[in-house]
């Protein structure tokens, strides 16, 4: 993992960390905070996946990369039509900013690399951000979600994460032989 | 020529229609569609035995695409979007075991007898 990717981890992990942590220490985030960290969660790794479209060396992180775009613009999707259909507004707050830019930085890191180089570091870096998401859904999310279609989305989408981090791991793997 | 009508509309439905017309899976009767729930990443039931010529209903009530894909391409779905399904009549005696080429992890088998 070169010095950027680790960076951008490193951010991601204070960023979910922080939203089980101090900041929300009391009561724990919102139903509005959660979607907003549910939204920006996805839209991080879609924004990736279509860098990687583009970018990638290998034809299985290229394809890879397409089923990220594909499977998180489902759950968005549901996710914007879930907030609409409950009229709740999502709420930004200190995680889903900082997801923000741990997403921006890796961007740019990723920008910066080519060929074998940029399929490790766009690999390593969706398998670092798959099991921070999955810990921050199950210790997190799921636990303070109050409404139980909100809760029930997360539920819902916990297996797709959890196959996609099985995939990125078998991918990098590969990439590591 | 009324009923004749009437299945052919039954079936169109049945297949054109996202979200609307499925037939009921818990509750199967003779001559009915038999159905596979796609659903939290997994085909369920994930066996399933039926005689030949019996309608199989693939129903994915997942957010995003599936595919049921069976090995050597026996049979193919093709992309299926979330809230829609497939429908393919199993005519040929045989295990077949299939997969979601999206999602390698995702398995099942129909055995048709």
């Amino acid at each position: 993992m070169n010095r950027m990717t680790a960076l951008s981890v490193t951010t991601l992990a204070v960023a979910l960390g922080a939203a089980g942590s101090s900041a929300h220490a009391a009561a724990g985030p919102s139903d509005p905070q959660i979607a907003a960290i549910v939204v920006t969660a996805n839209q991080v790794d879609i924004d990736a996946g279509k860098l990687a479209k583009s970018k990638a060396h290998s034809k299985e992180v290229g394809e890879f990369a397409q089923l990220m775009i594909t499977d998180h613009t489902g759950v968005n999707k549901s996710a914007t039509e879930l907030v609409h259909k409950l009229h709740v507004t999502p709420e930004s707050n200190a995680t889903s900013d900082s997801l923000k830019k741990g997403g921006e930085e890796n961007l740019a890191n990723l920008k910066t690399l080519s060929g074998a180089a940029f399929d490790k570091a766009y690999v390593d870096h969706e398998v670092a951000y798959h099991q921070a998401v999955l810990d921050a859904v199950d210790k997190t999310l799921i636990p303070n979600a109050q409404n139980a279609e909100l809760k029930a989305l997360l539920v819902k989408v916990r297996p797709a994460f959890v196959a996609h981090l099985d995939h990125a791991k078998h991918l990098q793997s590969e990439l590591g032989k | 020529m009324t009923r004749w009508l009437s299945r052919w509309l039954w079936l169109t439905v049945l297949v054109v229609t996202p979200g609307a017309g499925y037939p009921d899976a818990g509750h199967p009767q003779a001559g009915a569609a038999q159905v596979v729930i796609i659903e939290n990443m997994q085909f369920t039931p994930r066996e399933l035995q039926v005689s030949r010529g019996t309608r199989i209903v693939w129903i994915n009530k997942d957010l995003f695409p599936h595919t049921v894909t069976a090995a050597a391409r026996a049979f193919d779905s093709g992309s299926i979007a979330a809230n829609s399904s497939w429908t393919y009549i199993a005519s040929k005696s045989g295990t077949y075991d299939y997969n979601c080429t999206f999602h390698s992890s995702m398995k099942g088998v129909i055995r048709v007898k």
